[in-house]
C-alpha cells in the first residue's frame, strides 16, 4: 500500500498536536490527553456518520446533534437510571448491550422519520429543516420531565457501563494518574471508530457507495438511470444517523450526567467542523481532524495564557476563540479540501 | 396498438397563464427516429420531462408500452426501458468516466446495501461483467482514454458522449435524446450523429430534440414539429422542408 504524502502530513501534524499537549502542560498533561482523546474519538465517530451523510450523499444535515441525542437518551433511559428533579430511580432496565443496540437503531429510526418529509428537499433547505428539528427534538427533551428529566437531566447511569471495565484498565490507569471511567470509555470510542472505519471502507467502494455518490452529484441523472434517489438518500441518512447515536452514547457516558444542553446546535458545528478540517468525503480524515480541533479547542487557552502573561481572565476567553478560528483559517488556508480530501474531489461546494 | 410504444392523449401542462405543452394526440412507433423540432420555447423539453416523469402534466394520458404511466416517477419510467439525456448536460462530475457508466449499468439490486456490506461473490461476479461491458462502450464511443478521469475533466462535447454512453449501457428500449448536439464540434456531431443513426439501426426506438435542423433533416425518419406548444406537423423529412405551418412558425407570417 502507498502511503500518501497527505497521510504523512496528517499524522505529523496530529502528532505535533498531541506533543503541543505534553509542551504546554508541565503537570497533568496525559489526563489532559486523556480528556482530549475521549472528546476527540466521541466526536470523530459522530463526524465520520455526517461524512456519509455530506461527504458521500450531499446531504446538507445541520441537525446531527439530535441523531446523537436520540441514541444517547434512548440507550439511558433504557437501562436503570435516575431522572428529575427528585432523582426518581427506575431501578430495572435492560443490560447495556442491548439498550445500545436499541439506542441506535432509534436513532436510525429517527433519521428515516425525519427524511421522510424531508429529504427531497435539497441543499440549504434540508439544513434549515434539519437544524429545526434538531432543536425542536432538544426542546421536547427538555421539558418531557416525566421521560428525560427535563433541565435535570438523567444521573446514575454510568455504573451500566463500568461494571464491564475490565481490570487492565483499573492497572493502566492507576500507573498513569487517569480516571478508569474515563479510559474505558475514550477505549470503547476509539474501537468503535475502529470498526466504523473498516465497516465504511467496505461500502465505500462498493455499488452501494457509489450510488451515493452519483445522488449527491446529480440527484437528477440518478432518476433518469432508473434508480430511486429517495431511497438512497433515506438509507444514506439512516446509517449516518446510527453512527452518530452510537457517539451520542459514549458522550453521555463521558459526561456521566446527561441533559439537553449537551445538543445544541453548538455540538452539530463542531461535529462539521472536524469533518471538514479532515476532509469532506474521506473515511479516517476525521479521525485526524478531530484530535487536531480538540488540541485546538482545550489548549488554546494555555497558548493564550503565555503569549499574553498579563491578561486577565475575560480577555484571556476572548483570546481564546479569537485563536480558535484563526488555527482553524490556517488549516483550511493550506488544507482547503481537508487533511486527507482529494482536490479533485473538494466537496465543500453545495449545489 | 402494439406498433406504438409511446401514446400520448390530451397532455396538457401549462405554467401560469402560459401553455407550454397542448398535445391531442400523438404515438410513436417501435423502432422509429423521430425529431421533435420547433422555437425556442416551443415545449420540446417539457414534452420530454413529461413523458419521463420529471414533471407531472396538468391533465391528459402518456402511455409507454400501453400502460399508463402518466405522473410516474421518473426512475419507474427509465426502468420500463426509456432513458432520457438532458439538455444541459448531466454527468457525475466528481466520479470518474468509469465509475458514472457502472453505476448507471449497474442494475438495483447489484445496489443494495446488504450485498454491498457482505459482497457477495455474484456481486463481484457482477461488478466485473459489468467493467467489460462498460470498457466495450468507451472503445466504441472513444472514450477509453478517458476512464479513469472525474467526468468533470472532460469537454463539453465528451460530456455528451459519455452522458450517451450512460444512456446505452442498460440497453434501453426507448431513448430521449434532448439536443444531444448543442455546443459539440461539427466533427464530433458527426460522430454522434452516426452513433444514433447506428443504435436506430440496432432497433432502438429514438426520439430526439434538435436545433440543428440540417443533422435532424439528414438522419431523421419522422419529424414532429411544435410550437407553442401544440403539434403543428408531422411527417418525413420531404413533408416537413415544404410545410406552410412550419415555415411560418420558424420565419413569421406572409403578409401579402
Amino acid at each position: 500500500m502507498k502511503i500518501s504524502n497527505k497521510f504523512l502530513f496528517a499524522v505529523f501534524l496530529t502528532g505535533f498536536s498531541i506533543y503541543l499537549v505534553f509542551a504546554l502542560n508541565p503537570e497533568g498533561a496525559s489526563r489532559i490527553l486523556l480528556n482530549l482523546l475521549t472528546f476527540a474519538g466521541i466526536y470523530g465517530l459522530s463526524a465520520i456518520g455526517l461524512n456519509v451523510h455530506f461527504g458521500w450523499t450531499g446531504l446538507l444535515n445541520f441537525g446531527h446533534a439530535s441523531f446523537m441525542g436520540v441514541g444517547a437518551y434512548v440507550t439511558l433511559i433504557l437501562m436503570p437510571h435516575a431522572a428529575g428533579r427528585e432523582g426518581e430511580i427506575t431501578s430495572t432496565g435492560l443490560p447495556f448491550i442491548f439498550a445500545l443496540i436499541i439506542g441506535i437503531l432509534s436513532a436510525a429510526l429517527f433519521g428515516l422519520l425525519l427524511g421522510l418529509p424531508a429529504i427531497r428537499l435539497r441543499g440549504d433547505y434540508l439544513a434549515i429543516v434539519t437544524i429545526a428539528a434538531a432543536e425542536i427534538f432538544r426542546l421536547l427533551v427538555r421539558d418531557l420531565e416525566s421521560i428525560t428529566g427535563g433541565v435535570y437531566g438523567i444521573i446514575n447511569y454510568t455504573e451500566n457501563l463500568q461494571q464491564y471495565r475490565p481490570n487492565f484498565i483499573n492497572n493502566f490507569s492507576e500507573s498513569f494518574g487517569f480516571s478508569p471511567s474515563q479510559a474505558w470509555v475514550c477505549l470503547l470510542a476509539w474501537v468503535s471508530i475502529f470498526f466504523t472505519v473498516i465497516f465504511l471502507k467496505r461500502l465505500n467502494n462498493s455499488p452501494w457507495g457509489r450510488a451515493l455518490r452519483a445522488v449527491r452529484e446529480d440527484e437528477d441523472a440518478v432518476r433518469a438511470m432508473g434508480k430511486n434517489a429517495v431511497w438512497l438518500k433515506l438509507q444514506s441518512f439512516m446509517l449516518g444517523a446510527g453512527i452518530a447515536g452510537l457517539s451520542g452514547v459514549f458522550l453521555a457516558f463521558n459526561y456521566g450526567s446527561l441533559e439537553s444542553t449537551v445538543f445544541v446546535p453548538l455540538l452539530t458545528f463542531y461535529v462539521w467542523a472536524i469533518m471538514i478540517l479532515g476532509g469532506v468525503g474521506t473515511i479516517t480524515g476525521p479521525i485526524f481532524g478531530s484530535i487536531i480541533f480538540w488540541v485546538i479547542i482545550s489548549e488554546t487557552d494555555r497558548l493564550a495564557f503565555i503569549l499574553f502573561e498579563n491578561a486577565n481572565g475575560q480577555q484571556l476567553a476572548g483570546v481564546r476563540f479569537l485563536l480558535v478560528g484563526l488555527l482553524i483559517m490556517v488549516l483550511m488556508i493550506f488544507r482547503p479540501s481537508g487533511l486527507l480530501g482529494k482536490k479533485e474531489e473538494l466537496l465543500l461546494d453545495v449545489k | 396498438m402494439s406498433n406504438s410504444l409511446i401514446e400520448v392523449k390530451n397532455l396538457k401542462k401549462t405554467f401560469g397563464g402560459i401553455t407550454a405543452v397542448d398535445i391531442k394526440e400523438l404515438r410513436f412507433n417501435n423502432g422509429e427516429l423521430t425529431s421533435i423540432i420547433g422555437p425556442n420555447g416551443a415545449g420540446k423539453t417539457t414534452f420530454f420531462d413529461l413523458i419521463s416523469g420529471f414533471q407531472n402534466s396538468d391533465s391528459g394520458d402518456i402511455y409507454l408500452k400501453d400502460k399508463d404511466v402518466s405522473n410516474s416517477q421518473p426512475y419507474k419510467i427509465a426502468r420500463m426501458g426509456m432513458v432520457r439525456t438532458f439538455q444541459l448536460t448531466k454527468v457525475f462530475d466528481r466520479m470518474t468516466v468509469l465509475e458514472n457508466l457502472l453505476f448507471s449499468g449497474s442494475e438495483i439490486s447489484n445496489d443494495s446495501l446488504f450485498k454491498s456490506v457482505i459482497k457477495s461473490k455474484s456481486q463481484r461476479k457482477y461488478e466485473e461483467n459489468l467493467k467489460d461491458k462498460a470498457k466495450n462502450i468507451m472503445e466504441e464511443l472513444n472514450i477509453l482514454h478517458m476512464a479513469d478521469s472525474y467526468a468533470r475533466e472532460l469537454s463539453g462535447g465528451q460530456k455528451k458522449l459519455l452522458e450517451l454512453a450512460r444512456s446505452i449501457i442498460n440497453e434501453p428500449e426507448i431513448l430521449l435524446l434532448d439536443e444531444p448536439l448543442a455546443g459539440v464540434n461539427p466533427k464530433l456531431a458527426d460522430d454522434i450523429l452516426s452513433l444514433i443513426k447506428k443504435l436506430s439501426n440496432e432497433g432502438i426506438t429514438i426520439l430526439m430534440v434538435e436545433h440543428n435542423i440540417e443533422a435532424v433533416m439528414k438522419i431523421s425518419e419522422r419529424i414532429v414539429v411544435l410550437a407553442e406548444g401544440s403539434l403543428i406537423a408531422d411527417g418525413n423529412p420531404n413533408e416537413i422542408r415544404t410545410d406552410r405551418n412550419v415555415i411560418e412558425a420558424y420565419l413569421g407570417k406572409d403578409n401579402d
